[in-house]
């Protein structure tokens, strides 16, 4: 079967799903930061104290309230987070992340199940793996960095 | 010398043999065929080394992208993205602001040739864990970027 069909009928829950950072409403955007630091992740899901996702906040977030006020780090993650996020739920074809993350212009999709709880994050990193996983014989084969042939080049 | 005509050869394809690779679907025929410069690259934006932090974060916010590339004469020094910002910037802005971005920038970043295959900026991204990804001509110029958003465009294309 091709990677067309896969896509299609494939459930979302098959990709490596990445464990969500997770951070309080009342906690500082510094705290979520060290968090998404730790974890080498470019977003943090806010939840209330059931462990209910209220929000997200995202790197590119920061970038946009560092230029109007540095001092920003220091206040609620709530306070800047944006309270709809697109999600997929785990059951939900693959085709679907693809169509999530061209259509909505995002990186990140949360992954929901059946009840609506997290269960992990998806996105354009997700997507690309299962690809590469797909064609190893591709991608997984090429040379990772250039190298000037010109600079390197022995002999006569 | 003999006069005589010489009997034709009969022609002989030396293809008559080949067997061209045979693809699962079109998106595995695209990562090996379509070259780097198909997926979409530009447009990209620089900065240069000197920009101070502050002003390069400015430029990342006011343009609303993630990334930017740092270059001398078309020469790629450095990818300065919003993943520096969290790491390098954001909690350390007032001592860092007003250095030069080369500072805090991601300095020997992993390129692609226009001419490699799509495969390979794809192979960066999910082997070494580059999120962008600079283009260069065979003349080792900067002529492009190519993000997440732009190999899903090229994978949706395909898929």
């Amino acid at each position: 079967m091709g990677l067309y069909e896969n896509l299609r009928n494939e459930p979302v829950k098959t990709l490596a799903l990445r464990k969500p950072v997770t951070a309080g409403p009342e906690d500082t955007i510094r705290q979520a930061v060290e968090r998404m630091r730790a974890q080498r992740l470019g977003c943090v899901i806010v939840v209330d104290s059931d462990q209910k996702p209220v929000g997200m906040f995202t790197e590119s977030m920061l970038t946009q309230l560092l230029t109007s006020n540095p001092k920003v780090v220091d206040e609620p993650v709530s306070k800047h987070m944006a309270e709809h996020w697109p999600w997929v739920r785990a059951t939900d074809p693959i085709h679907d992340v693809l169509d999530g993350l061209h259509l909505k212009n995002v990186r990140f999709l949360c992954v929901v199940d059946e009840n609506d709880r997290l269960i992990g994050l998806t996105g354009q990193k997700g997507l690309m793996e299962y690809v590469a996983e797909h064609f190893p014989g591709q991608v997984m084969v090429q040379r990772i960095g250039g190298t000037s042939v010109g600079d390197k080049r022995e002999g006569a | 010398m003999s006069d005589k005509p010489q009997p034709e050869e009969e022609f002989q394809d030396p293809l008559a043999n080949y067997d061209p690779k045979k693809y699962a679907d079109r998106l595995e025929q695209a990562l090996s065929e379509e070259t780097v410069a198909t997926v979409e690259h530009v447009p990209y934006e620089v900065i240069a080394p000197e920009t101070t932090v502050a002003d390069a974060v400015k430029k990342l916010a006011g343009l609303h992208i993630a990334c930017l590339l740092v270059e001398k004469d078309g020469d790629l020094l450095g990818v300065f993205s919003d993943r520096d910002v969290l790491k390098k910037v954001a909690l350390e802005y007032d001592q860092v602001a007003s250095k030069p971005v080369s500072e805090v920038m991601t300095d020997d970043p992993i390129y692609v040739y226009e001419t490699d295959s799509a495969a390979a900026a794809l192979a960066v991204m999910v082997v070494a864990g580059y999120r962008h990804v600079p283009v260069l001509n065979v003349r080792n110029k900067l002529i492009g970027i190519v993000s997440p958003q732009r190999v899903t465009s090229f994978l949706q294309k395909y898929a």
